[in-house]
Protein backbone atom coordinates (compact mmCIF):
# COMPACT_ATOMS: atom_id res chain seq x y z
CA UNK A 1 0.00 0.00 0.00
CA UNK A 2 1.43 3.52 -0.80
CA UNK A 3 1.01 5.34 2.47
CA UNK A 4 2.79 8.12 1.74
CA UNK A 5 2.18 9.69 -1.55
CA UNK A 6 2.54 13.64 -1.38
CA UNK A 7 0.68 13.99 -4.78
CA UNK A 8 -2.88 13.13 -2.79
CA UNK A 9 -1.59 14.78 0.28
CA UNK A 10 -1.94 18.06 -1.61
CA UNK A 11 -4.94 17.08 -3.81
CA UNK A 12 -6.68 16.58 -0.58
CA UNK A 13 -6.29 20.08 0.23
CA UNK A 14 -8.15 21.94 -2.60
CA UNK A 15 -6.86 25.03 -4.10
CA UNK A 16 -5.79 27.12 -1.63
CA UNK A 17 -5.48 30.32 -4.13
CA UNK A 18 -7.02 33.54 -3.47
CA UNK A 19 -9.02 35.30 -6.49
CA UNK A 20 -6.83 38.45 -5.97
CA UNK A 21 -6.46 40.93 -7.78
CA UNK A 22 -9.59 40.01 -9.16
CA UNK A 23 -10.98 40.39 -5.97
CA UNK A 24 -10.07 42.13 -3.17
CA UNK A 25 -6.98 41.04 -0.63
CA UNK A 26 -8.20 38.78 1.86
CA UNK A 27 -6.18 39.85 4.72
CA UNK A 28 -3.51 42.79 4.60
CA UNK A 29 -1.70 44.12 7.75
CA UNK A 30 -2.12 48.11 8.01
CA UNK A 31 0.98 49.12 8.67
CA UNK A 32 2.31 48.31 5.50
CA UNK A 33 -0.78 49.64 3.16
CA UNK A 34 -1.04 54.15 2.05
CA UNK A 35 -0.96 56.66 5.32
CA UNK A 36 -3.09 59.23 5.34
CA UNK A 37 -3.08 62.28 7.39
CA UNK A 38 -2.45 65.96 7.29
CA UNK A 39 -0.23 68.25 9.48
CA UNK A 40 3.57 67.94 10.88
CA UNK A 41 4.42 65.30 12.39
CA UNK A 42 8.39 64.64 13.68
CA UNK A 43 9.30 61.73 10.66
CA UNK A 44 12.26 59.84 11.62
CA UNK A 45 13.27 59.51 8.17
CA UNK A 46 11.73 62.58 6.77
CA UNK A 47 8.82 60.15 4.96
CA UNK A 48 5.97 63.04 6.01
CA UNK A 49 7.50 66.63 4.80
CA UNK A 50 4.81 69.69 4.68
CA UNK A 51 2.04 67.11 5.51
CA UNK A 52 2.93 64.98 2.00
CA UNK A 53 3.56 61.52 2.80
CA UNK A 54 6.56 59.84 0.85
CA UNK A 55 5.88 55.92 0.33
CA UNK A 56 8.96 55.71 -0.66
CA UNK A 57 10.99 56.50 2.24
CA UNK A 58 8.62 55.15 4.69
CA UNK A 59 9.04 52.60 7.53
CA UNK A 60 5.64 52.85 8.77
CA UNK A 61 7.32 53.02 12.20
CA UNK A 62 3.85 54.75 13.80
CA UNK A 63 5.63 57.97 14.76
CA UNK A 64 3.11 59.95 12.98
CA UNK A 65 0.06 58.86 14.73
CA UNK A 66 -2.74 59.88 15.18
CA UNK A 67 -2.28 62.66 12.31
CA UNK A 68 -1.74 59.95 9.93
CA UNK A 69 -3.25 56.26 9.95
CA UNK A 70 -3.22 53.51 7.51
CA UNK A 71 -6.41 52.97 5.05
CA UNK A 72 -5.73 49.90 3.61
CA UNK A 73 -4.75 51.15 0.18
CA UNK A 74 -1.94 48.42 -1.28
CA UNK A 75 -1.12 50.41 -4.71
CA UNK A 76 2.24 51.85 -3.04
CA UNK A 77 4.54 51.96 -6.04
CA UNK A 78 6.07 53.73 -8.93
CA UNK A 79 6.55 52.06 -12.46
CA UNK A 80 8.80 53.95 -13.61
CA UNK A 81 9.55 51.77 -16.80
CA UNK A 82 8.02 48.78 -17.69
CA UNK A 83 8.37 45.84 -20.30
CA UNK A 84 5.28 44.34 -22.18
CA UNK A 85 7.91 41.63 -23.40
CA UNK A 86 7.62 39.82 -19.66
CA UNK A 87 3.48 39.73 -20.19
CA UNK A 88 3.79 35.52 -20.42
CA UNK A 89 6.83 35.14 -18.45
CA UNK A 90 8.74 36.60 -15.99
CA UNK A 91 11.68 36.05 -14.35
CA UNK A 92 13.32 37.27 -11.14
CA UNK A 93 16.56 37.68 -9.64
CA UNK A 94 16.19 38.31 -5.65
CA UNK A 95 19.72 40.31 -4.31
CA UNK A 96 19.95 41.13 -0.50
CA UNK A 97 22.25 44.04 -0.87
CA UNK A 98 21.94 44.71 2.92
CA UNK A 99 18.11 43.42 4.13
CA UNK A 100 17.11 42.79 7.66
CA UNK A 101 14.91 39.70 6.14
CA UNK A 102 11.45 40.98 6.61
CA UNK A 103 11.53 41.69 2.57
CA UNK A 104 13.42 38.60 1.88
CA UNK A 105 10.64 36.87 4.10
CA UNK A 106 8.06 38.73 1.80
CA UNK A 107 9.29 38.40 -1.50
CA UNK A 108 9.71 34.69 -1.12
CA UNK A 109 5.56 34.99 0.15
CA UNK A 110 4.50 35.77 -3.14
CA UNK A 111 4.93 32.01 -3.69
CA UNK A 112 2.78 30.62 -1.24
CA UNK A 113 -0.20 28.83 -2.14
CA UNK A 114 -2.20 32.10 -0.82
CA UNK A 115 -0.90 34.19 -3.61
CA UNK A 116 0.74 31.56 -6.16
CA UNK A 117 3.47 33.90 -8.50
CA UNK A 118 3.13 31.30 -10.95
CA UNK A 119 -0.29 31.55 -11.74
CA UNK A 120 1.14 35.05 -13.80
CA UNK A 121 3.69 33.51 -15.17
CA UNK A 122 6.06 35.12 -12.49
CA UNK A 123 8.96 33.03 -11.73
CA UNK A 124 12.59 33.11 -9.41
CA UNK A 125 15.57 32.51 -10.80
CA UNK A 126 18.62 31.78 -9.15
CA UNK A 127 21.26 33.42 -11.83
CA UNK A 128 20.94 37.16 -13.02
CA UNK A 129 21.73 35.40 -16.88
CA UNK A 130 18.19 34.28 -16.96
CA UNK A 131 16.68 37.01 -15.02
CA UNK A 132 13.88 39.46 -16.35
CA UNK A 133 14.36 41.61 -13.50
CA UNK A 134 16.57 42.22 -10.67
CA UNK A 135 14.35 42.82 -7.43
CA UNK A 136 16.65 44.58 -4.87
CA UNK A 137 16.38 44.35 -1.05
CA UNK A 138 18.34 46.25 1.65
CA UNK A 139 20.33 49.27 2.14
CA UNK A 140 23.63 49.75 0.36
CA UNK A 141 26.48 47.58 1.40
CA UNK A 142 30.68 47.82 0.41
CA UNK A 143 30.66 44.34 0.27
CA UNK A 144 28.22 43.24 -1.62
CA UNK A 145 28.47 46.73 -4.14
CA UNK A 146 30.49 44.26 -6.44
CA UNK A 147 28.16 41.63 -6.48
CA UNK A 148 25.00 43.84 -7.45
CA UNK A 149 27.25 45.47 -10.04
CA UNK A 150 28.45 41.65 -11.84
CA UNK A 151 24.39 40.85 -11.24
CA UNK A 152 23.19 44.22 -12.99
CA UNK A 153 25.90 43.38 -16.02
CA UNK A 154 25.08 40.13 -16.70
CA UNK A 155 21.31 40.38 -16.88
CA UNK A 156 20.20 40.26 -20.65
CA UNK A 157 17.77 42.60 -21.92
CA UNK A 158 15.57 43.99 -21.55
CA UNK A 159 15.70 43.82 -17.83
CA UNK A 160 14.28 46.03 -15.03
CA UNK A 161 15.40 47.58 -11.52
CA UNK A 162 13.20 47.03 -8.63
CA UNK A 163 13.74 48.07 -5.44
CA UNK A 164 11.79 46.49 -2.98
CA UNK A 165 11.01 48.12 0.36
CA UNK A 166 12.21 51.38 1.56
CA UNK A 167 15.45 50.41 2.14
CA UNK A 168 16.46 49.59 -0.89
CA UNK A 169 15.01 52.91 -2.45
CA UNK A 170 15.96 55.49 -0.33
CA UNK A 171 18.17 53.75 2.95
CA UNK A 172 14.78 54.10 5.23
CA UNK A 173 16.41 54.27 8.70
CA UNK A 174 18.90 51.92 8.30
CA UNK A 175 21.79 53.29 5.83
CA UNK A 176 21.24 54.49 2.06
CA UNK A 177 19.77 52.83 -1.23
CA UNK A 178 21.67 49.89 -2.40
CA UNK A 179 21.27 52.10 -5.97
CA UNK A 180 20.92 55.65 -6.74
CA UNK A 181 16.78 56.49 -6.78
CA UNK A 182 16.69 56.94 -10.44
CA UNK A 183 18.53 54.00 -11.61
CA UNK A 184 15.55 51.85 -10.25
CA UNK A 185 12.46 51.11 -13.05
CA UNK A 186 10.34 50.39 -10.52
CA UNK A 187 9.79 51.14 -6.65
CA UNK A 188 8.09 49.25 -4.30
CA UNK A 189 6.91 50.99 -0.96
CA UNK A 190 6.90 49.27 2.66
CA UNK A 191 9.26 48.29 5.50
CA UNK A 192 8.50 45.61 4.35
CA UNK A 193 6.42 45.40 1.36
CA UNK A 194 3.05 43.20 1.62
CA UNK A 195 3.07 40.53 -0.58
CA UNK A 196 0.20 41.84 -2.63
CA UNK A 197 1.62 45.27 -2.90
CA UNK A 198 4.75 43.33 -4.41
CA UNK A 199 2.08 41.29 -6.91
CA UNK A 200 0.28 44.15 -7.98
CA UNK A 201 3.46 46.24 -8.97
CA UNK A 202 5.10 43.07 -10.71
CA UNK A 203 2.35 43.06 -12.68
CA UNK A 204 1.91 47.06 -13.75
CA UNK A 205 5.81 46.37 -13.95
CA UNK A 206 5.09 44.34 -17.36
CA UNK A 207 2.23 46.73 -18.61
CA UNK A 208 -0.25 44.64 -17.35
CA UNK B 1 20.91 45.31 37.38
CA UNK B 2 17.90 43.06 38.09
CA UNK B 3 18.83 39.88 36.34
CA UNK B 4 22.52 39.84 35.89
CA UNK B 5 25.65 40.33 38.55
CA UNK B 6 28.94 41.39 37.71
CA UNK B 7 30.58 37.93 38.89
CA UNK B 8 32.83 35.20 38.14
CA UNK B 9 31.40 32.68 35.45
CA UNK B 10 28.31 31.54 36.79
CA UNK B 11 25.65 29.38 34.63
CA UNK B 12 26.82 28.06 30.96
CA UNK B 13 28.28 30.85 28.40
CA UNK B 14 26.25 32.60 26.26
CA UNK B 15 28.52 34.50 24.14
CA UNK B 16 30.95 37.54 24.34
CA UNK B 17 30.29 40.93 23.44
CA UNK B 18 33.41 41.90 22.95
CA UNK B 19 34.21 44.09 25.67
CA UNK B 20 32.22 41.84 27.94
CA UNK B 21 31.77 37.70 28.41
CA UNK B 22 28.04 36.49 29.07
CA UNK B 23 26.92 33.77 31.22
CA UNK B 24 23.63 32.83 32.51
CA UNK B 25 23.62 34.88 35.43
CA UNK B 26 27.02 36.28 35.43
CA UNK B 27 29.11 38.62 33.52
CA UNK B 28 32.78 39.57 33.56
CA UNK B 29 35.24 41.82 31.57
CA UNK B 30 36.26 39.60 28.47
CA UNK B 31 39.74 38.50 27.96
CA UNK B 32 38.85 36.70 24.56
CA UNK B 33 40.09 36.90 21.20
CA UNK B 34 38.77 35.95 17.99
CA UNK B 35 40.05 33.04 16.96
CA UNK B 36 40.60 33.52 13.17
CA UNK B 37 40.36 30.45 10.54
CA UNK B 38 44.15 28.96 10.68
CA UNK B 39 43.16 26.43 7.55
CA UNK B 40 45.01 26.41 4.56
CA UNK B 41 44.34 24.93 1.50
CA UNK B 42 45.77 21.83 0.38
CA UNK B 43 47.27 20.43 -3.43
CA UNK B 44 44.04 18.17 -3.39
CA UNK B 45 41.44 20.52 -2.57
CA UNK B 46 40.09 23.18 -4.39
CA UNK B 47 37.52 26.40 -3.06
CA UNK B 48 33.75 25.89 -4.22
CA UNK B 49 32.52 29.45 -3.52
CA UNK B 50 28.76 30.05 -2.84
CA UNK B 51 27.05 33.25 -2.62
CA UNK B 52 27.17 35.85 -1.95
CA UNK B 53 24.08 36.30 -4.34
CA UNK B 54 22.51 32.94 -4.95
CA UNK B 55 19.20 30.61 -4.26
CA UNK B 56 19.59 31.21 -0.90
CA UNK B 57 16.91 33.56 1.24
CA UNK B 58 19.79 35.94 2.12
CA UNK B 59 23.52 37.06 0.72
CA UNK B 60 25.93 34.87 2.14
CA UNK B 61 29.49 34.00 1.44
CA UNK B 62 30.45 30.09 2.14
CA UNK B 63 33.66 28.73 0.45
CA UNK B 64 34.10 25.02 0.44
CA UNK B 65 36.84 23.60 0.64
CA UNK B 66 36.67 19.94 -0.84
CA UNK B 67 39.12 17.71 -3.11
CA UNK B 68 35.60 17.02 -5.21
CA UNK B 69 33.27 15.48 -2.65
CA UNK B 70 33.98 15.51 0.53
CA UNK B 71 34.12 18.73 3.00
CA UNK B 72 37.33 19.54 4.89
CA UNK B 73 36.74 23.30 5.65
CA UNK B 74 33.90 25.57 5.37
CA UNK B 75 34.11 29.56 5.80
CA UNK B 76 30.82 31.55 6.36
CA UNK B 77 31.91 35.10 5.71
CA UNK B 78 28.71 37.77 6.49
CA UNK B 79 31.04 40.58 6.70
CA UNK B 80 30.06 40.75 2.70
CA UNK B 81 26.79 42.41 3.45
CA UNK B 82 28.23 44.23 6.78
CA UNK B 83 25.38 46.92 8.03
CA UNK B 84 27.18 49.13 9.87
CA UNK B 85 24.26 50.67 12.51
CA UNK B 86 24.22 53.54 14.62
CA UNK B 87 23.21 53.32 17.80
CA UNK B 88 24.89 55.69 20.38
CA UNK B 89 23.53 59.04 21.44
CA UNK B 90 20.71 58.07 20.38
CA UNK B 91 17.30 57.99 22.40
CA UNK B 92 16.08 54.68 23.35
CA UNK B 93 12.89 54.84 21.41
CA UNK B 94 14.60 55.93 18.05
CA UNK B 95 17.01 53.01 18.58
CA UNK B 96 13.96 50.34 18.57
CA UNK B 97 13.37 51.44 15.18
CA UNK B 98 16.54 50.31 14.00
CA UNK B 99 17.09 47.08 16.64
CA UNK B 100 14.14 45.52 14.83
CA UNK B 101 15.26 45.29 11.56
CA UNK B 102 18.97 44.06 12.41
CA UNK B 103 16.79 40.93 12.15
CA UNK B 104 13.41 41.64 10.62
CA UNK B 105 12.28 38.07 10.55
CA UNK B 106 12.71 37.75 14.53
CA UNK B 107 11.96 40.98 15.16
CA UNK B 108 9.62 40.75 18.10
CA UNK B 109 12.78 39.19 19.67
CA UNK B 110 15.07 41.80 19.06
CA UNK B 111 12.64 44.18 20.01
CA UNK B 112 11.77 42.62 23.14
CA UNK B 113 14.83 42.12 24.36
CA UNK B 114 16.46 45.32 23.63
CA UNK B 115 13.32 47.02 25.51
CA UNK B 116 14.07 44.49 28.89
CA UNK B 117 17.37 45.70 28.38
CA UNK B 118 16.38 49.17 28.75
CA UNK B 119 13.36 48.68 31.11
CA UNK B 120 16.24 47.02 33.18
CA UNK B 121 18.63 49.93 33.01
CA UNK B 122 15.30 52.29 33.99
CA UNK B 123 14.31 50.23 36.95
CA UNK B 124 11.12 49.82 35.33
CA UNK B 125 9.17 46.88 36.27
CA UNK B 126 6.49 45.66 33.61
CA UNK B 127 3.34 44.02 34.94
CA UNK B 128 2.57 40.34 34.71
CA UNK B 129 0.42 41.18 31.50
CA UNK B 130 3.02 42.97 30.03
CA UNK B 131 5.36 39.97 30.05
CA UNK B 132 2.90 37.40 29.33
CA UNK B 133 1.89 38.92 26.03
CA UNK B 134 5.37 39.42 25.12
CA UNK B 135 6.11 35.53 25.70
CA UNK B 136 2.87 35.33 23.53
CA UNK B 137 4.28 37.53 20.53
CA UNK B 138 7.93 35.46 20.99
CA UNK B 139 5.89 31.95 20.80
CA UNK B 140 4.07 33.12 17.70
CA UNK B 141 7.65 34.00 16.22
CA UNK B 142 9.14 30.73 17.40
CA UNK B 143 6.23 28.95 15.51
CA UNK B 144 6.38 31.23 12.24
CA UNK B 145 10.47 30.84 12.33
CA UNK B 146 10.28 26.90 13.11
CA UNK B 147 7.51 26.69 9.89
CA UNK B 148 10.19 28.41 7.84
CA UNK B 149 13.26 26.22 8.88
CA UNK B 150 11.43 23.33 8.08
CA UNK B 151 10.33 24.74 4.67
CA UNK B 152 13.33 25.51 3.54
CA UNK B 153 14.73 22.15 4.48
CA UNK B 154 11.72 20.30 2.44
CA UNK B 155 12.86 22.26 -0.30
CA UNK B 156 16.12 21.11 -0.54
CA UNK B 157 14.82 17.45 -1.05
CA UNK B 158 12.66 18.98 -3.81
CA UNK B 159 9.45 18.16 -2.14
CA UNK B 160 7.11 20.82 -3.77
CA UNK B 161 4.41 19.53 -2.10
CA UNK B 162 5.19 19.88 1.72
CA UNK B 163 6.94 23.31 0.86
CA UNK B 164 3.68 24.96 -0.05
CA UNK B 165 1.81 23.31 2.59
CA UNK B 166 4.54 24.76 4.82
CA UNK B 167 4.36 27.75 2.99
CA UNK B 168 0.56 28.04 3.02
CA UNK B 169 0.94 27.91 7.38
CA UNK B 170 3.58 30.63 7.47
CA UNK B 171 1.60 32.99 5.83
CA UNK B 172 -1.47 31.97 7.98
CA UNK B 173 0.88 32.84 11.06
CA UNK B 174 1.96 35.93 9.50
CA UNK B 175 -1.69 37.02 8.59
CA UNK B 176 -2.77 36.24 12.77
CA UNK B 177 0.58 38.07 13.83
CA UNK B 178 -0.49 41.34 11.52
CA UNK B 179 -4.16 41.34 12.51
CA UNK B 180 -2.89 41.71 16.00
CA UNK B 181 -0.75 43.92 15.84
CA UNK B 182 -0.63 45.87 12.61
CA UNK B 183 2.71 44.63 11.48
CA UNK B 184 3.60 40.99 10.29
CA UNK B 185 7.33 41.47 11.85
CA UNK B 186 6.33 43.31 14.99
CA UNK B 187 7.59 46.20 13.68
CA UNK B 188 5.98 49.15 15.92
CA UNK B 189 3.79 46.89 18.48
CA UNK B 190 6.29 47.04 21.03
CA UNK B 191 7.70 49.75 23.21
CA UNK B 192 9.13 50.81 26.40
CA UNK B 193 6.23 49.35 29.09
CA UNK B 194 4.09 48.63 25.78
CA UNK B 195 2.73 46.43 23.30
CA UNK B 196 -0.51 46.90 21.27
CA UNK B 197 -0.60 43.42 20.13
CA UNK B 198 -3.79 41.70 20.84
CA UNK B 199 -4.11 38.63 21.86
CA UNK B 200 -7.68 37.49 22.14
CA UNK B 201 -8.52 34.30 20.86
CA UNK B 202 -5.06 33.64 19.35
CA UNK B 203 -4.50 30.55 20.87
CA UNK B 204 -7.19 28.89 18.97
CA UNK B 205 -6.01 30.06 15.77
CA UNK B 206 -2.43 29.22 16.47
CA UNK B 207 -3.11 26.24 17.49
CA UNK B 208 -5.18 25.50 14.42
CA UNK B 209 -1.94 26.21 12.58
CA UNK B 210 0.20 23.45 14.84
CA UNK B 211 -3.03 20.90 13.95
CA UNK B 212 -2.42 21.03 10.39
CA UNK B 213 1.15 21.08 10.87
CA UNK B 214 0.99 17.57 12.29
CA UNK B 215 -0.61 16.08 9.28
CA UNK B 216 2.87 17.36 7.29
CA UNK B 217 5.17 16.65 10.27
CA UNK B 218 3.70 13.15 10.00
CA UNK B 219 4.01 12.58 6.14
CA UNK B 220 7.66 14.15 6.03
CA UNK B 221 8.80 11.52 8.83
CA UNK B 222 7.11 8.83 6.85
CA UNK B 223 9.21 9.80 3.85
CA UNK B 224 12.57 7.79 3.92
CA UNK B 225 13.90 9.76 1.31
CA UNK B 226 14.25 12.71 3.49
CA UNK B 227 14.78 11.34 6.53
CA UNK B 228 17.99 10.16 4.83
CA UNK B 229 19.27 12.97 3.98
CA UNK B 230 18.63 14.73 6.80
CA UNK B 231 20.26 11.73 9.73
CA UNK B 232 23.97 11.85 9.80
CA UNK B 233 24.30 14.82 8.12
CA UNK B 234 25.97 17.47 10.15
CA UNK B 235 26.58 15.96 13.40
CA UNK B 236 26.69 19.15 15.55
CA UNK B 237 28.88 18.35 19.00
CA UNK B 238 29.43 22.03 19.87
CA UNK B 239 29.24 22.29 23.86
CA UNK B 240 28.60 25.62 23.34
CA UNK B 241 26.35 25.87 20.63
CA UNK B 242 22.62 27.42 21.10
CA UNK B 243 19.03 27.24 20.47
CA UNK B 244 17.36 24.20 18.55
CA UNK B 245 20.47 23.33 17.50
CA UNK B 246 21.85 22.45 21.36
CA UNK B 247 18.62 20.98 22.06
CA UNK B 248 18.97 18.55 19.00
CA UNK B 249 22.43 17.80 20.70
CA UNK B 250 20.80 16.77 24.24
CA UNK B 251 21.98 19.96 25.83
CA UNK B 252 19.26 22.11 27.67
CA UNK B 253 20.54 25.42 26.32
CA UNK B 254 17.01 27.51 26.52
CA UNK B 255 16.92 30.94 27.41
CA UNK B 256 13.10 30.49 28.52
CA UNK B 257 14.39 28.01 31.23
CA UNK B 258 17.45 29.89 32.35
CA UNK B 259 16.89 33.78 31.67
CA UNK B 260 14.80 35.41 34.39
CA UNK B 261 13.99 38.32 31.72
CA UNK B 262 10.59 36.72 31.32
CA UNK B 263 8.14 34.92 33.54
CA UNK B 264 8.61 31.36 31.66
CA UNK B 265 8.02 29.68 35.17
CA UNK B 266 4.63 31.23 35.45
CA UNK B 267 3.55 28.49 32.33
CA UNK B 268 3.46 24.93 32.01
CA UNK B 269 5.83 23.25 29.31
CA UNK B 270 8.35 20.92 28.48
CA UNK B 271 11.77 21.80 26.63
CA UNK B 272 12.05 19.76 23.70
CA UNK B 273 15.45 17.64 23.31
CA UNK B 274 17.04 14.83 21.56
CA UNK B 275 20.21 13.37 21.23
CA UNK B 276 20.23 12.68 17.33
CA UNK B 277 22.37 16.00 16.82
CA UNK B 278 22.15 15.92 13.18
CA UNK B 279 20.22 17.70 10.91
CA UNK B 280 17.15 15.33 11.88
CA UNK B 281 17.42 15.64 14.83
CA UNK B 282 17.48 19.52 14.79
CA UNK B 283 14.01 18.69 12.38
CA UNK B 284 12.37 16.70 15.23
CA UNK B 285 13.08 19.47 18.12
CA UNK B 286 11.63 22.16 15.84
CA UNK B 287 8.87 20.56 15.01
CA UNK B 288 7.59 19.50 18.71
CA UNK B 289 8.23 23.07 20.12
CA UNK B 290 5.65 24.11 17.51
CA UNK B 291 3.09 22.23 19.57
CA UNK B 292 5.16 23.78 22.81
CA UNK B 293 5.01 27.17 21.74
CA UNK B 294 1.33 26.84 21.02
CA UNK B 295 0.83 25.11 24.32
CA UNK B 296 2.56 28.00 26.40
CA UNK B 297 0.27 30.76 23.73
CA UNK B 298 -2.80 28.88 24.70
CA UNK B 299 -2.24 29.13 28.18
CA UNK B 300 -1.40 33.11 28.65
CA UNK B 301 -3.63 34.38 25.60
CA UNK B 302 -6.42 35.33 28.50
CA UNK B 303 -3.80 36.26 30.41
CA UNK B 304 -2.51 39.52 29.25
CA UNK B 305 -5.79 41.48 27.20
CA UNK B 306 -6.26 44.29 29.19
CA UNK B 307 -2.89 45.90 28.84
CA UNK B 308 -2.39 49.06 30.80
CA UNK B 309 -1.25 52.28 28.97
CA UNK B 310 2.41 52.68 29.28
CA UNK B 311 3.92 55.18 32.01
CA UNK B 312 7.31 55.64 33.04
CA UNK B 313 10.17 58.15 33.56
CA UNK B 314 13.35 58.15 32.24
CA UNK B 315 16.43 57.06 34.01
CA UNK B 316 20.09 56.54 33.54
CA UNK B 317 21.42 53.05 34.28
CA UNK B 318 22.60 50.19 33.07
CA UNK B 319 20.45 47.02 31.87
CA UNK B 320 20.89 43.43 30.27
CA UNK B 321 18.38 41.09 29.02
CA UNK B 322 18.41 37.60 27.40
CA UNK B 323 15.83 35.80 25.25
CA UNK B 324 15.23 32.97 23.53
CA UNK B 325 14.94 33.85 20.09
CA UNK B 326 13.92 31.18 17.12
CA UNK B 327 17.16 30.20 16.67
CA UNK B 328 18.61 30.82 20.28
CA UNK B 329 20.26 33.14 23.14
CA UNK B 330 19.50 36.63 22.38
CA UNK B 331 21.19 39.14 24.96
CA UNK B 332 21.09 43.12 25.12
CA UNK B 333 23.06 45.29 27.42
CA UNK B 334 22.48 48.96 27.52
CA UNK B 335 23.81 51.58 29.21
CA UNK B 336 21.76 54.74 29.71
CA UNK B 337 23.52 58.05 30.58
CA UNK B 338 21.38 61.36 30.21
CA UNK B 339 18.53 59.66 28.31
CA UNK B 340 20.21 58.82 25.62
CA UNK B 341 22.31 55.12 24.24
CA UNK B 342 25.62 55.52 25.75
CA UNK B 343 27.01 51.97 24.81
CA UNK B 344 24.82 48.79 24.05
CA UNK B 345 26.26 45.24 23.71
CA UNK B 346 24.80 42.53 21.44
CA UNK B 347 24.86 38.71 21.31
CA UNK B 348 22.63 37.02 18.17
CA UNK B 349 22.48 33.26 17.96
CA UNK B 350 23.45 33.11 14.61
CA UNK B 351 27.18 33.92 15.66
CA UNK B 352 27.47 30.83 17.56
CA UNK B 353 25.19 28.48 14.91
CA UNK B 354 27.47 29.49 12.40
CA UNK B 355 30.43 28.75 13.99
CA UNK B 356 28.85 25.32 15.13
CA UNK B 357 27.47 24.42 11.06
CA UNK B 358 30.89 24.95 10.20
CA UNK B 359 32.47 22.22 12.78
CA UNK B 360 29.49 20.06 11.71
CA UNK B 361 30.08 20.35 7.87
CA UNK B 362 33.38 18.51 8.04
CA UNK B 363 33.45 15.18 6.94
CA UNK B 364 30.32 15.46 4.80
CA UNK B 365 29.21 15.86 1.17
CA UNK B 366 28.71 18.62 -0.96
CA UNK B 367 24.96 17.29 -1.48
CA UNK B 368 24.39 17.76 2.41
CA UNK B 369 25.16 21.45 2.27
CA UNK B 370 21.92 22.74 1.71
CA UNK B 371 20.14 20.25 4.02
CA UNK B 372 22.49 21.49 6.80
CA UNK B 373 22.60 24.94 6.39
CA UNK B 374 18.62 25.24 7.13
CA UNK B 375 18.33 23.05 9.47
CA UNK B 376 20.41 25.37 11.56
CA UNK B 377 18.00 28.41 10.74
CA UNK B 378 20.46 30.84 10.36
CA UNK B 379 20.16 34.27 9.58
CA UNK B 380 23.62 36.13 8.58
CA UNK B 381 21.70 40.04 8.41
CA UNK B 382 22.13 39.27 12.60
CA UNK B 383 25.11 37.50 12.40
CA UNK B 384 26.59 40.59 9.81
CA UNK B 385 25.93 43.77 11.36
CA UNK B 386 28.34 45.96 13.37
CA UNK B 387 26.56 48.23 16.25
CA UNK B 388 28.42 51.21 16.69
Amino acid sequence: MIKNLWFLRGLRKGIRTEKFPEENPVEIALWSTELIGEGNVECPVDAIVDGQWNFEKCIFCRKCTPSFAPKGNINIFRVRNNEPAFRKSFHLFPFDSGACGACNAELHNIASPQYDMTRFGIFFTNTPRHADAIVIMGVWTQGMKKALDLALDAMPGPKLVIALGSCASTGGIMGKGALENEKYDVIIGGCPPNPYTILSALEKARGD
Amino acid sequence: MRWYRHDEPHGRFIGSTGGMDIYAETYKESSRREIESTYTKTDQEFIFSYGPASGMLESSEIDLYTPGEIINHVDVGTDVRKRVIRIAQSDPLDALLKIERINGFHGASHAICFISAIEDAMDINPDGMMQYNRIVQLECERIRGNLLVIERMAQAAGFGVPVNQLAFLREKASRIIGRRGGHRYFFGVNSINSSCFNTDVIGKQMGAITEEFQDIFKGLLESKLFINRLQDNGVNNDKVSTGPAARASGLLHDARIDSRTLPYEDTEYSIVANTEKDAYGRFLVRAEEIQVSASIIKQLEKRCTNLRKSEYSLKDGEGMARVESPSGDLFYSVKILNGKIESLGYIPPSIRNIQSFRESMKGNIFTDFHFNWESYGIWTAEAGVVIQ
